[in-house]
């Protein structure tokens, strides 16, 4: 069966699922409501700002229909703290910046607060809890207009702002600045995802895993094929040692003495 | 909300309204991420295909019935331009959505395809020995057993087509759909055939099988459970389970090991089997594996 | 192993050093002396799926046709020269599915601290790999003896870097599609 794409999707299909995102656009002309299939747009009343999804606001941009509000986070101030806290900050050596908070997260200077995650109900009875691109995370301003809250990346940074610069660079504020920072911000944090490496162990084990918290859509998408394949290889070689290791923790529960939590050290570490 | 799309929605009948219909567009696009990304086949969501088929139906109707007033604005330029300038770029808006939307579709089923075919004597099992007899399904998750068995039973058997198991009387096809079961069925056969046509044909008979296991390797390939997935969470906290698919096959489901937990907000590279019954509330990160 | 996964039949077709432990009658074809017999003490390299079969008797506690030797791709002196420097080795000499065959190689010799010389290795070489394949101007100088003495493995990985970092390029109009 012909299928040419490889699984997990491409760069060209992550910026496709990052068109979804909303962004602010300040309509040059009136168009009403819209029920699409991805939902409802709302009536554009110039000069009224509205949110609509990326795709549409890039089509009418092209069409000089709208102009497009830069996000929050795509200005040279905020890029130049996010690129500062990237590579200056100690606790962010080996990590990525952190990304904005989910619905119900406390922010990052909340570390104490306890989250509560806030589920919707599909049709169908079920659980479901919105992510990126579903997230204001590149809207003008934060929906929850929290001026505490501290810049952060959203998960589509790479190909927002790419899709930015290239059709709307006129509508962002020092756009020759904010693309050096994007470069710079891109080497830091491939450089990190390349010394990784060396953790990838921990993906090896069956419950075990490696964080990447803070990663770009782009950036999984880039380094994907690599990480599983070296996490692949990596479970082959020490198929026997994690063999005994089952054998051994299945002898110990028999015995009564294993208590489940002996490898969650070893296994957690923060990348 | 205003009432009156309340009542809007309710004239269109559950799951109309604009809000479920981008609801709808977000599970879709989760499920496609989800699809490309792990090894099996998804379980098909049927209420959701349903209502999202319907919909795109309805939608192209409405695009049609839209170009054909935009046909008749051509033919009486003078009246109706300024009634309604806007009806090109609406229509080319629309069109863009739809095809946007039937992109993920087409690349959901051919990607599921395309899992099928690849692994297609292990799904036939899979269904044949669930549905048809229930005292040895209990004992079947593993594919080695059922082929013993049924290799025994026949060995007499001449062509590599009687290896093909029989789903027609399988009422579930879970994880498929019933038009996935179908052609399931019917592409094994169509591959039989050519097999003992070219060249199986030519074998001695305890040769020309299908989902033979001599020699401790089994021909019926299952999807590898074991890759490794990237995967967000989205609940305050997802547990990391360790799996029970190892070397042996021993399944214990009853007492799940746990190991590493993940946060809130944490975007980890786990095994797929490690977060697989979590997938409420872990969403797959855009490529989400490989 | 695979069923219909090419480099897992070739895997197995690789050899290893085997002693035979009984007479057999018949089988000196494998010594290259058709219609003799296989003495006792006889060391010959044979495929490794061969290999395994016969020296399963040692498993199933009967006295076994053959016993099995590591192979020379994974001698301690490949080992200790992993140690000191993975980058260097030129593992496709070795064996071109030098990974695969250790795997197989690990399941018949319990063997823990191989484990870790490995892991460590490909580790090491798999960072290497990564920055040999995220460079746009291809490999240069040292570059192209590393990549020369990649296994099949590394290969695969070094392969999928690479077109996913050429896909980004072409994504985001660094470079132009074919």
């Amino acid at each position: 069966m012909a299928f040419p794409l490889p699984r997990g999707i491409t760069p060209s299909e992550i910026a496709f699922l990052a068109e979804m995102e909303m962004v602010t656009v300040v309509p040059r002309q009136r168009l009403e409501g819209l029920e699409l299939l991805g939902g409802l747009v709302e009536p554009l009343v110039p000069p009224r700002r509205a949110s609509i999804p990326l795709w549409l606001a890039l089509l009418l941009k092209r069409q000089r229909r709208a102009n497009i509000m830069p996000p929050a986070w795509l200005h040279p101030e905020p890029l130049g703290l996010i690129l500062e806290v990237e590579s200056q900050h100690q606790d962010y050596k080996n990590a990525f910046s952190p990304p904005p908070p989910l619905p119900g997260q406390p922010s990052v200077r909340d570390r104490d607060l306890e989250p509560t995650a806030r589920p919707q109900y599909t049709p169908d009875g079920d659980r479901y809890y919105a992510a990126p691109p579903f997230l204001p995370q590149n809207t003008a301003q934060p929906v929850s207009s929290f001026s505490r809250e501290p810049p952060a990346l959203p998960f589509h940074w790479v190909e927002v702002s790419n899709m930015l610069l290239d059709a709307a660079s006129d509508d962002l504020v020092d756009p020759d600045q904010i693309r050096r920072q994007l470069k710079d911000l891109r080497e830091v944090r491939m450089a990190k995802m390349r010394s990784g490496v060396d953790v990838l162990d921990a993906a090896a084990t069956g419950g075990g895993g490696v964080a990447l918290t803070g990663v770009g859509a782009m950036e999984v998408g880039e380094e994907r094929g690599f990480v599983a394949g070296v996490v692949d290889n990596l479970r082959k070689i020490g198929a026997s040692k994690e063999q005994a290791r089952r054998e051994q923790m299945a002898e110990q529960r028999a015995n009564g003495g294993y208590d489940g939590t002996q490898d969650e050290e070893e296994d957690y570490m923060e990348f | 909300m205003d009432i009156d799309d309340i009542l809007a929605s309710v004239d269109r009948g559950a799951g109309a309204s604009p809000e479920s219909a981008a609801l709808d567009h977000q599970l879709l696009t989760r499920f496609w991420v989800a699809e490309r990304a792990v090894s099996e086949v998804l379980p098909w969501p049927v209420p959701l295909m349903e209502r999202m088929m319907e919909r795109v139906r309805r939608q192209i109707e409405t695009i049609e019935d839209l170009a054909a007033s935009s046909a008749d604005t051509d033919s009486s330029i003078t009246t109706t331009t300024t009634h309604n300038p806007n009806l090109n770029l609406r229509l080319s808006i629309l069109q863009t959505d739809l095809a946007r939307t039937q992109y993920l579709l087409r690349s959901l089923l051919r990607q599921r395809l395309s899992k099928l075919s690849k692994h297609s004597m292990h799904y036939l099992v899979q269904l044949a020995s669930r549905n048809k007899n229930p005292l040895l399904a209990s004992s079947s998750s593993q594919p080695t057993q059922t082929t013993t068995s049924s290799s025994q039973a026949s060995t007499q058997n001449l062509h590599p087509q009687d290896s093909v198991p029989d789903i027609s009387a399988v009422s579930d096809p879970t994880p498929l759909s019933q038009p996935e079961a179908a052609f399931l069925h019917a592409h094994q056969s169509l591959l039989a055939g050519h097999y003992a046509g070219s060249f199986l044909g030519a074998f001695p008979r305890q040769l020309r099988r299908l989902d033979d296991n001599a020699g401790g390797t089994s021909m019926i390939q299952a999807p590898e459970t074991r890759e490794v997935v990237f995967v967000r969470c989205l609940g305050v906290e997802v547990p990391v389970a360790v799996g029970t698919a190892d070397a042996d096959g021993m399944e214990d489901d009853d007492e799940e090991e746990i190991g590493v937990t993940m946060r809130m907000g944490d975007v980890w590279v786990v095994r797929w089997e490690g977060c697989e019954s979590e997938l409420q509330l872990c969403s797959p990160v855009p490529p989400f594996h490989a | 192993m695979s069923y219909y996964d090419i480099d897992s039949i070739l895997t197995d077709a690789q050899k290893l050093p085997c002693t035979f432990e009984l007479e057999v009658p018949g089988l000196g074809i494998l010594e290259g002396n058709p219609g003799e017999d296989i003495k006792p003490g006889t060391r010959i390299d044979l495929p490794l799926w061969l290999g395994e079969m016969l020296s399963i008797g040692a498993r199933l506690g009967t006295s076994r046709l053959v016993t099995l030797d590591m192979p020379d791709a994974l001698s301690e002196r490949v080992m200790n020269a992993l140690k000191a420097e993975p980058r260097t080795v030129d593992l496709r000499a070795l064996a071109a599915h030098f990974y695969s065959l250790s795997e197989r190689v690990l399941e018949l010799f319990e063997e823990e601290e191989m484990v870790d010389v490995l892991s460590e290795t490909f580790k090491r070489r798999a960072a290497e790999i990564a920055d040999q394949a995220h460079n746009p101007r291809g490999a240069v100088g040292e570059g192209v003896e590393f990549l020369r003495g990649l296994d099949e493995t590394e290969r695969q990985l070094f392969r999928a870097a690479h077109d996913r970092a050429k896909e980004m390029r072409i994504w985001s109009g660094e470079a132009k599609r074919k």
